[in-house]
């Protein structure tokens, strides 16, 4: 080893133990939704005690006691901050959290595993706000939250457009001509297929495309980019080499912000879920309401229910507030019509998808 | 001349190239920008400046080949990207230079036209790969070449299947030390009889003397040329190569209110 490679690996750890770090702090800004106060004197010596046992021979024992306090009593000013949870799915950096981030400035985004994970935690209260995507223009609509949609009694209060912009990213020490293998979730690789074509770059699937940053951050493997947004290059500290390196016209996903109360202040726009009976145009004298009230419908989708597989239900954005005489007209005369009907709400519509 | 399968004359054919919008080969294309990128807001100032005195195309140099080693070398990718975003607020074609083969595909992601500098002429390996690239080449002149090698190396790029290359005179060397090198203006008819593919002039490393850029400009839309690729810094002064031939931005305006009208002119009379 040289001092070159011996302070590249220093680096390295660097910047994995402030990802580590941002870990602790989100896991101790959620600990915050279960306690009476923030300050809990016998954990923390708990803490302190358990350090000081761990025998290091490089880390003294009082330097340990010193870090983890001085990490403690930052994790207290963080919570004592009281910001928002709004929680996402995928790592740091996912295009979630650039929705999050977008529809709720100054919060504490929250990564999770699984979007159940999302409407679970807003449910029961451990997180404050979800933000889960809908469809993509793309690919086109996400099921698995769609029909958490169904079964949840979470309400919709804001809804972003997000343009997907593929970035490839490396580690500041590598050179861009030795990069040989793009690691990221395989539909970003199948979106960026081109490009990787033409640069004699080597696909290789990851779980996630913001986990794809996060792995190249931490293990820095040789010869490895990632692609994934623009915001893991900061929160991961990456290079980007190439904006945009997506092959057709740039796509955009729609996200939705969900909440366990409904938006008080309304909005222009409104989203409702609802079946119908398996009868000669029932659908059709739904829509006719719409059309009769003249109400210009956004998205309409449908979906096998999952309890009655050979049954639809059918997912309905439209303009209009739910406070409107004419909506809650509309709404009202569904009722009879429909064998299930869900309001997910009003919220604004996001018109400028930048 | 033998050998040059593609790029001969052929009765009634004249190579128009399409860059983005921007057609070389029919009316007078202007490519104006610095030496190099040296930071992004020299890079965005020149940008803004050439297009409001009318430039069609941008250059700027992100990879340079100096003559030493201790020269600056250029920003590489850094400046690659931002000429991208200079593109993004002028609309301006971007042309750079390409001087290693394996840079050639990660450029082409950023560039419009891919330039081949008098220095790399007859750099073989490079031809091949700029012609695989399927990119537009904007090919100097050798500053020791004859006509002859000259187009037998647009012939390497043609004979890859890319047949999108622009011919750019930029002097040669002669006895005379006055000028930086000599304008060989006869090249622009010449390659006219010889070849289909557009010819664009260098008044800038021609000459290497700012009083004589405007008067060769005139005489090269004069002499017949598609186009001219002029160095300009918003303040030449500061400029890290070059220094000492780029126009401001208010010499190219003057230039370009002579260029314009004198190939109107032209264009009237025949």
């Amino acid at each position: 080893m040289n001092l070159e490679e011996i302070r590249s690996r220093i680096d390295k750890i660097d910047r994995e133990l402030l990802v580590i770090l941002q870990e602790r702090m989100g896991l101790a800004l959620r600990s915050n939704k279960f306690k009476e106060s923030i300050s809990d004197p016998e954990r923390e010596q708990r803490i302190l005690d358990k350090v000081g046992r761990m025998k290091l021979d490089l880390i003294e024992g009082s330097f340990s006691k010193q870090l983890l306090q001085t990490i403690i009593t930052e994790s207290k000013r963080l919570q004592k901050e009281a910001r928002l949870l709004v929680a996402f799915q995928g790592e740091h950096g996912a295009y979630g959290e650039v929705a999050a981030r977008r529809l709720v400035p100054g919060g504490a985004y929250i990564p999770c595993m699984e979007f159940a994970d999302v409407f679970q935690g807003v449910e029961e209260g451990f997180l404050d706000l979800g933000v889960v995507p809908v469809e993509n223009s793309l690919e086109g609509a996400v099921t698995q939250v769609n029909d958490l949609l169904t079964t949840t009694r979470l309400k919709v209060i804001g809804e972003a457009k997000v343009p997907v912009n593929h970035c490839l990213l490396a580690t500041e020490d590598t050179d861009y001509r030795e990069i040989r293998m793009v690691y990221s979730h395989p539909q970003a690789l199948a979106q960026c297929r081109g490009f990787l074509t033409r640069n004699k770059l080597e696909p290789r699937p990851f779980y996630d495309t913001a986990g794809a940053a996060k792995m190249l951050a931490r293990e820095n493997p040789k010869a490895a980019a990632a692609i994934a947004s623009a915001l893991s290059s900061k929160l991961y500290n990456l290079e980007i080499i190439k904006e945009k390196i997506e092959d057709g016209p740039s796509n955009s996903t729609r996200f939705l912000l969900l909440s366990k109360e409904a938006n008080v202040s309304g909005g222009n726009k409104t989203s409702i879920i609802f079946a119908t009976p398996h009868t000669a145009g029932s659908l059709y004298s739904v829509l006719r309401l719409f059309a009769e009230s003249n109400i210009n419908l956004t998205r309409i989708a449908s979906m096998p229910l999952r309890s009655e597989p050979s049954n639809y239900s059918f997912f309905l954005d439209f303009e209009g507030s739910e406070s409107d005489a004419k909506i809650i007209d509309v709404l009202d005369r569904m009722e009879k019509l429909t064998i299930s009907m869900k309001n997910l709400g009003s919220y604004p519509a996001d018109e400028d998808p930048q | 001349m033998k050998n040059l399968k593609l790029v001969s004359r052929e009765p009634g054919k004249r190579t128009t190239i399409d860059i983005d919008g921007v057609t070389i080969g029919s009316g007078l294309v202007v490519i104006a920008g610095p030496c190099s990128v040296e930071s992004e807001d020299q890079m965005l100032a020149a940008a803004h400046a050439v297009k409001r005195a009318g430039a069609n195309m941008l250059r700027g140099g992100a990879f340079k080949p100096r003559t030493s080693p201790y020269a600056f070398q250029g920003l590489g990718i850094q400046g690659l990207r931002i000429l991208e975003k200079a593109k993004k607020e002028t609309g301006l074609p971007i042309v750079t230079e390409v001087i290693d083969p394996r840079d050639v595909s990660w450029i082409a992601e950023f560039a419009d036209v891919l330039q081949i500098g008098t220095r790399n002429m007859q750099n073989f390996a490079l031809l091949k790969e700029v012609g695989k690239s399927g990119r537009p080449v904007l090919l100097k002149r050798g500053m020791y070449s004859t006509l002859s090698e000259w187009l037998n190396c647009a012939e390497y790029i043609l004979s890859e299947g890319n047949s999108k290359v622009i011919l750019c005179e930029r002097g040669i060397r002669t006895f005379e030390n006055y000028t930086r090198n000599t304008l060989d203006l006869s090249a622009v008819p010449a390659i006219k009889e010889l070849t289909h593919l557009p010819i664009i002039i260098d008044p800038t490393h021609s000459t290497g003397r700012l009083s004589l850029i405007q008067p060769m400009s005139m005489a090269a839309v004069a002499a017949g040329c598609d186009g001219l690729i002029i160095e300009v810094h918003a303040k030449p002064e500061e400029a890290l190569c070059d220094a000492d031939q780029a126009l401001t931005p208010g010499m190219f305006a003057r230039l370009m209110n002579r260029v314009r009208p004198l190939r109107s002119f032209l264009d009237g009379a025949a």
